[in-house]
């Protein structure tokens, strides 16, 4: 018996994030864009989701992977549309890795795509740790769910290159001040986007639109 | 709870380091988790415990080295801290955006094992 102290400086997550490596490679060989929206749970990914698909329908080749703990609901109502959805059934776990992204494109036919969209598992918290191999990160925050929401999740917001206010339509109903969160969520990730939508009366979706058209001809540019 | 998973995933890591050193029993291993990772030291002790139960490493510990974020306010060129708990990026004094380095760690540095053989060279 002998013991032995080794010194190494590796990621915890290092397995999970060669995975990531590997599905940004691929994605950047593919010239797919991949935005992973993270939000709680009711505060619109897949509505957003849905209006989007309807904008870019004859525009983009657009396929969602949808992660929820139980139910194909979401995959359906994107499949609704015509547009290629895995749901992956997390069993319980909060989040998705990106073993499960892999997971997701070899039985699913869901490439090639120029907009690949990522719904993570409704939660503020755990998804925000995970690469997924996503360009980006965006966060969704409903005017109904409060705007100490960025006070008190303050990782998710500081990380989410594209925070988006959902429900703006019911803003004049809501206690909800859309100035204080603008200034919270600029000092907590000062390079970010802030965007104000309602997917119900299409408010913002052209500006949403607009940013992910941009983001793709960017990743796209030689 | 994403604390059980990362413990499971640290766990793998300190299994491949042992596995790539001639194999053996885990007995220490030490991470590093920044202020910023978003990651509850103490739960991920909690779902260590649980992992490395009932396995050949069991009762191995897991001690945690937590980091602090290098801030500095380019307009005071000063560093600066931010108040305990407190994600804002902005410094205290002036308001101008911090530069914010490090503080994300959730790293694996050190793994202490027991080696199987007797009296390797």
């Amino acid at each position: 018996m002998k013991n032995q102290i080794v010194s190494i400086r590796r990621r915890a997550l290092a397995a999970s994030e060669e995975h990531a490596h590997a599905l940004r490679e691929r994605f950047a060989g593919s010239g797919t864009l991949v935005p992973n929206l993270i939000s709680s749970p009711g505060s619109g990914k897949t509505t957003l989701l849905e209006a989007t698909v309807r904008r870019f329908a004859g525009r983009y080749r657009i396929s969602v992977i949808e992660g929820d703990v139980a139910t194909e609901r979401d995959a359906d109502r994107i499949r609704a549309l015509g547009v290629p959805a895995h749901q992956v059934l997390t069993g319980g776990a909060c989040h998705l890795d990106a073993r499960q992204i892999d997971g997701a494109l070899s039985v699913a036919d869901l490439m090639p795509a120029d907009i690949l969209f990522i719904e993570n598992v409704g939660n503020l918290i755990c998804p925000t740790t995970y690469d997924l191999g996503e360009d980006f990160k965006v966060a969704l925050l409903s005017v109904t769910e409060g705007d100490d929401k960025p006070f008190k999740y303050p990782a998710i917001f500081s990380r989410a290159e594209v925070t988006v206010v959902t429900k703006a339509d019911l803003l004049p109903y809501v206690p909800f001040d859309l100035e204080a969160v603008r200034g919270y969520v600029a000092s907590l990730n000062p390079g970010g986007t802030l965007l104000v939508v309602s997917s119900t009366t299409g408010e913002g979706v052209d500006e949403w639109c607009e940013l992910l058209a941009s983001r793709l001809e960017d990743k796209r540019r030689p | 709870m994403h604390e059980m998973g990362i413990a499971i995933e640290i766990y793998r890591t300190c299994r491949d380091t042992v596995a790539e050193h001639g194999g053996g029993r885990l007995r220490q291993v030490r991470i590093a988790v920044g202020e910023l990772a978003a990651v509850e030291p103490d739960l991920l002790v909690f779902g260590w415990e649980a992992v490395v139960a009932d396995t050949p490493d069991q009762g191995a510990a897991l001690t945690v080295d937590f980091c602090r974020a290098d801030q500095r306010c380019p307009a005071c060129n000063q560093a600066k801290d931010r108040s305990e708990g407190s994600w804002l990026r902005i410094c205290p004094d002036c308001g101008t955006p911090l530069e914010v380095r490090g503080g994300d760690e959730l790293d694996v540095i050190e793994v202490s094992f027991e080696t199987d053989e007797e009296g390797c060279p």
